[in-house]
């Protein structure tokens, strides 16, 4: 009992993402905005942590910056502890506009990192059929992505990314741009899919109660430049299902959060005016 | 009921096509009139005999031979060299620094003008003809794939980067297809053009080919083959275009709207 | 950007090469060198005759190109704002638009002579098809929400048109302008050359006829630079017209 306890929390606390003083500046007009700013974050193996911030605060920059799309001004960044220097496949991306290949059908754009990596020919199809179904996609195999609905064409790039089996997976507000009962149900069916895979997540959102629904720790960014305001840690039993979002400790997570980006949002807002 | 949607049909289509009529009714009564002459405005049955005449001569055969045989090697030549040209000036660096301004300064000046040169450079023949169709062929699909290569979607290439494609992959299986949308309408562009130059270069100074059917006739006050020639590559032209959309249709199957070429 | 200079290089290298295998004699008799071209020019310009050509075939662009354009951006507006217009006018363009309007040249000089107006109805012909066919489809992708808003706060008929589909459909017109300004000088080029007095296409023919091949030279620079600024002028009014519409996305071609 107490050597599978041990294996677990050796599990738990291997880092696998360390982030030290990362900076990044824009320059906007001519005028330079720091974006990020003496930045530090560690995420443990394994770990669902939901970064929310007040908007233009630097959490997407942050994400690309992970992504590799995007150089720092400082600082470093850590995978395993190999430092990134570009994009790679160890880190999935998922994009909020789902950044499907419209010529290409469900079944096409989910085999087409296999096709990138040069994955046996033989063991591509068994693959994309199998997150093909986890996703429940299988019947619209042959469809194309215009001929889908928004949530639809999220779980074709979630089972995408899912396909290629990188270390980490990286999430950029990827429900933003759905309806607000499509984006309860994709919520829950991450849930679901998480508790199968157990993948190390950084999810990107403005959604505080998608933060503290799917995430082990929600960071709350400060306004620019984006610093850690809290790091909370969210004591929710897992597997989460719907009726969690009723529970008192979720309203006292969601009121805790809320104050504090209500803080930055309104510091942001001064500072702009 | 069978009879009604026969009906209806009918209606519509009489809807759809009936202002065609209209203009070709206007010009059998403008021709009959005694208003003009009806030399210079022969009626639509005087045309018909005339185009029929240029096809059972073999003389429509011969000529439309010619004319397309030009039209479409120019125009093949400037497919090859403009998507090359446009996709080296949108992927390597240099390329781009030595060329852009050659193609954005030199896209608005009128290369028609430029005939005369060629003639004397290469000959009164084919060529000169083909080398002008090339030039002015070359520029709006150059352009266009230099757009299309360059404005690829940003999410499209990073999601593509982030599963470890390599630059090769990147172009084949993201850049070109993302491209190929811009490329037809460049193509789309420059069809025209090549039909427009080759009639043009055929009117100015040749003895074969339908545009000097055209002036030929017309230099002879025989309006009526002029015009049946005319007709003849009109319908060229016609076909052309409905071939090129109903390809664009089957290579561009995932964009539903077909938007015109301006 | 200094970086973009060095596009300069080729062109500037041509020239030079150029100029020098003339100075040399290496060149064959219909490339005349840069030199003589300018000199040609200079003279042409002080005795008033290059002005004479250059006026006389902007006179018959301008009128051709003013009436075209009118008549094809109106007529595709409507046509697209209106039913029964639509229903006239679709049927004739879809059919008659891919034909090349060259073609009618000939018939053209002998509807309507030898002098400016066959010109002016080539030109007003060649480009009131792509002037329509912006305008059209510019007028059909109005945006359904501002006409239904300015319906709700009450506009009329008319003030949606003006105020609601001419403006929305301007960024179309203006691709139309520009591929109709593109393909006037064409035509003015070609009839000139077929048949003129006066004008730059009749003078590169001319000279080309009496070998006076520095002649020649000096009426296609003009009429490229001619057409170049034409050109310019024209995405300069748009970018000025269009300054709103245009924030925030890529400058179109050029």
């Amino acid at each position: 009992m107490s050597e599978i306890l041990d294996a677990a929390t050796a599990i738990q606390l291997s880092p696998a993402l360390v982030v030290k003083s990362l900076v990044k500046t824009f320059s906007r007009q001519g005028r330079a905005v720091q974006a990020l700013d003496d930045f530090n974050l560690t995420v443990h193996e394994g770990e669902f942590v939901a970064i929310v911030g007040p908007s233009g605060c630097g959490k997407s920059t942050f994400l690309h910056m992970l992504g590799g799309f995007e150089p720092s001004n400082g600082g470093t960044i850590e995978l395993d502890a190999k430092p990134i220097t570009g994009p790679g496949p160890d880190r999935g991306m998922l994009f909020q506009d789902y950044a499907l290949y419209p010529w290409r059908t469900v079944y096409g754009n989910i085999i087409w990192p296999l096709e990138v990596q040069h994955v046996p020919k033989a063991e591509r199809a068994a693959i994309v059929e199998r997150f093909m179904s986890l996703v429940g996609l299988t019947h619209f195999r042959d469809h194309y992505p215009a001929e889908l609905s928004g949530g639809m064409k999220q779980r074709v790039a979630l089972a995408r990314v899912l396909a290629f089996d990188p270390k980490i997976l990286l999430m950029d507000e990827p429900f933003g741009a759905l309806d607000a009962q499509n984006r309860e149900l994709m919520q829950e069916e991450l849930s679901r899919i998480w508790d199968r895979t157990r993948k190390t997540v950084i999810f990107v959102t403005h959604d505080i109660d998608e933060a503290i629904y799917l995430a082990d720790r929600v960071i709350v960014f400060t306004a620019r430049p984006g610093r850690i305001k809290q790091d909370v840690k969210i004591e929710l039993p897992r597997p989460r299902g719907p009726d969690i979002r009723k529970s008192p400790e979720y309203t006292q997570y969601r009121n805790l959060i809320w104050d504090l980006l209500r803080e930055e949002v309104m510091r942001a807002r001064e500072e702009y005016n | 009921m069978a009879n009604q949607t026969v009906g209806h049909k009918a209606l519509d289509l009489i809807r759809r096509t009936y202002s065609i009529f209209v203009v070709l009714a206007a010009w059998e009564i403008v021709s009959h009139s005694g208003w003009v002459s009806p030399r210079l405005t022969p009626g639509i049955e005087k045309i018909a005999v005339e185009f029929w005449g240029l096809v059972t001569s073999g003389d429509l055969l011969f000529h439309g031979r010619i004319t397309l045989q030009r039209a479409f090697i120019g125009f093949g030549l400037a497919i090859f060299g403009g998507i090359a040209l446009g996709t080296l000036m949108a992927r390597i660096r240099w390329f781009d620094i030595l060329f852009e301004p050659l193609f954005s300064f030199g896209y608005p000046v009128p290369k028609i003008s430029l005939y005369p040169v060629f003639i004397f450079v290469f000959g009164f023949g084919d060529l000169s003809k083909i080398m002008l169709i090339f030039l002015e062929c070359l520029y709006p699909i150059t352009v266009h794939t230099y757009y299309g290569m360059k404005s690829a979607e940003r999410v499209l290439v990073w999601a593509s980067r982030n599963m470890g494609a390599n630059s090769q992959q990147l172009f084949w299986r993201v850049l070109v297809p993302s491209a190929a949308p811009t490329i037809f309408s460049g193509l789309r562009i420059a069809v025209p053009v090549a039909l427009i130059v080759t009639i043009i270069t055929e009117i100015i100074g040749e003895s074969k080919g339908l545009g000097y059917i055209v002036s030929f006739s017309a230099a002879q006050f025989e309006y009526g083959r002029s015009l049946a020639a005319m007709f003849s590559i009109g319908v060229v032209g016609f076909v052309i275009d409905r071939l090129l959309i109903a390809l664009r249709k089957h290579i561009i199957f995932w964009q539903k709207d077909s938007m015109p070429i301006v | 950007m200094p970086v973009r200079l060095i596009g300069l290089i080729p062109p500037l290298a041509l020239v030079i090469i150029w100029e020098l295998c003339g100075q040399y004699h290496m060149l064959p008799r219909y490339l005349v060198p840069p030199s003589l071209i300018v000199s040609t020019t200079w003279r042409m310009l002080l005795s008033g005759e290059l002005i004479g050509h250059i006026g006389a075939s902007m006179f018959r662009i301008a009128m051709g190109f003013l009436i075209g354009s009118i008549c094809g951006t109106a007529a595709g507006l409507i046509s697209g704002s209106v039913r029964p217009v639509e229903r006239f006018y679709e049927p004739l363009i879809s059919l008659t638009y891919p034909v090349p309007k060259t073609a009618a040249l000939p018939i053209i000089f002998a509807w309507f002579g030898l002098g400016d107006a066959a010109k002016i109805v080539a030109i007003t012909l060649s480009i009131f098809y792509p002037c329509y066919i912006a305008a059209y489809y510019g007028a059909k992708s109005v945006a359904g929400i501002h006409i239904w808003s300015a319906r709700n706060m009450g506009a009329t008929r008319l003030q949606i048109f003006f105020r609601i589909v001419l403006p929305s459909a301007l960024p179309q017109i203006f691709n139309g302008l520009r591929i109709a300004i593109g393909l006037s000088f064409i035509v003015m080029v070609t009839s000139e050359l077929i048949a003129a007095q006066k004008g730059l296409g009749y003078l590169v023919g001319a000279a080309e006829d009496n070998m006076r091949f520095d002649i020649m030279w000096v009426a296609v620079v003009t009429i490229g630079i001619i057409g170049f600024c034409a050109d310019r002028i024209l995405l300069m009014i748009r970018s000025r017209v269009l300054m709103g519409q245009l924030l925030g996305k890529d400058q179109a071609h050029g």
